[in-house]
């Protein structure tokens, strides 16, 4: 499977199809997705939020910014485009591949669970060799638990796992936000 | 030791990557083009309840840190750029060399801050304006354009990260920013007195020092970033203005520009992805 990604080319930004398309495409190999992806980028706004659709293809819909050297603003960074897109595709592989059908839709999702949902998903990047620094996902979680040392625990131990439910997830997350 | 000098040789590392604010004012991108929906109200107010409030607070704290210190390299500059006597008093030398070791310190918070926030040095985009601003050749525009516009936007910027801090129970960025908007208070204070002073009996260079003043206001208003309204990310702080020397008139002729300002950008943004558009489809 080749992943397709949407403009072909770009009017606003330096981006480049091709590199986004081969990213997606590692990725995709890397965990195991089983059907076609489409990235549909939005480069009329330098926000950064992504979302994704799941059906016989997986859509996602990316903003410039996600994508963008912080750096250089309107080039585009390898490592940005991939962290975003193996994000989005960990979190579409975790609703595929079961233990998370109870989670809420992603336009229903609140800012704590989206938070606990970018740890586990950001943990598991790293462990795939995707560099992260592990202060930005804490200080976000930290926004969204409290800044107290029971929602750093509930960090730590999100981070740390495989294989959660929505279920485990949710539970470690809302006790992580009790104090 | 050279005097008077160019913002293109500032003393940076590799880390650092700068910008100009033509460079960054030629984006056709803008968060202001944003659709207003249930789930994204047209609201950008830098406030945890954005949904990526956290990284916004990231790029707006390395956003500080790098005009703290080119606010240190512009204070540090007036010590040495005027004689002392013939064109700067003593004493408002002494007030800069005092600023400039406030700057340093609030680099040093800054960086801590960046830290925890879990940002690195260099991580964005350095852009050179503030400097540039202290480039005039005249004490007095100097002390308008750094002390009266910038460090008053600066009060802005502060303001609203220190409620940022404490609407989200950070306890160390609303402390490190509730004792950095105290600096930034008497640094606009010292330019706002020493313009006064400085241009007591001469009603010419005080027009010309606000007129300088308005137009860095103006600039640094761009993309809408500071003004009343809710579509900017950063609020005017009234009250610390008028602690800072600012009459009302003066706080109201700022909104007024930072409003303008709003929707020329917006205008800006509009023509810029249309002629984008065109280009594209000619070529």
């Amino acid at each position: 499977m080749t992943a397709t990604v949407e403009p072909s080319e770009f009017k606003f930004v330096s981006f480049d199809a091709d590199l986004i398309a081969s990213i997606a495409d590692g990725l995709v190999d890397v965990l195991g997705i089983d059907r076609p992806v489409h990235v549909i980028v939005d480069e009329a706004t330098p926000l950064a939020r992504t979302r994704t659709e799941i059906g016989d293809t997986i859509t996602i819909r990316v903003e410039s910014g996600a994508f963008e050297d912080a750096r250089q603003p309107r080039h585009q960074s390898e490592l940005s485009t991939a962290a975003t897109l193996a994000r989005a595709l960990l979190r579409a592989r975790d609703r595929i591949s079961g233990g998370f059908g109870e989670a809420p839709a992603d336009d229903d999702l609140d800012l704590r669970q989206i938070a606990a949902w970018e740890v586990y998903c950001v943990g598991r990047m790293e462990r795939l060799g995707v560099p992260v620094n592990p202060q930005r996902w804490k200080y976000n979680f930290r926004n969204r638990h409290g800044f107290n040392d029971i929602a750093d625990a509930a960090f730590e131990r999100i981070w740390a796992a495989d294989g959660l439910s929505w279920g485990e997830l949710e539970a470690v997350s809302t006790a992580g936000a009790t104090a | 030791m050279r005097k008077f000098f160019p913002v293109d040789s500032l003393a940076r590392d590799s880390r650092f990557n700068q910008i100009t604010m033509s460079q960054s004012q030629a984006d056709p991108r803008s968060p202001l083009m944003a659709a207003d929906t249930d789930k994204r109200p047209k609201a950008n107010r830098l406030q945890p309840s954005r949904p990526d409030a956290s990284d916004a607070a990231r790029s707006l704290m390395h956003g500080i840190f790098v005009g703290e210190i080119q606010a240190l390299e512009g204070a540090g500059r007036t010590c040495h750029d005027f004689e002392t006597g013939t064109e700067a008093p003593f004493a408002l030398k002494l007030d800069m060399a005092r600023q400039a070791w406030d700057e340093a310190r609030h680099v040093e918070i800054s960086v801590k801050l960046s830290e925890w926030m879990g940002s690195e040095i260099g991580q964005y985009a350095e852009n050179t304006v503030l400097f540039e601003a202290a480039c005039s050749t005249d004490p007095v525009l100097r002390l308008a354009g750094v002390n009266r516009a910038l460090e008053g936007l600066a009060i802005d910027v502060f303001t609203t990260m220190k409620e940022f801090g404490g609407i989200a129970g950070d306890p160390y960025l609303e402390f490190c920013e509730d004792w950095m908007l105290a600096d930034e208070v008497t640094h606009v204070k010292m330019g706002s007195d020493w313009l006064r002073r400085i241009t007591e009996n001469d009603p010419d260079r005080r027009k010309k020092a606000l007129e300088f003043q308005s137009v860095v206001d103006k600039i640094f208003s761009f993309g809408g970033t500071r003004s009343d309204s809710q579509e900017s990310p950063i609020g005017l702080a009234r009250r610390f203005r008028e602690l800072a020397g600012f009459t009302d008139a003066e706080v109201e002729d700022i909104a007024d520009v930072s409003l303008r300002a709003l929707e020329e950008r917006k205008e800006f943004t509009r023509q810029a992805q249309a002629d984008a558009v065109e280009q594209f489809a000619a070529s």
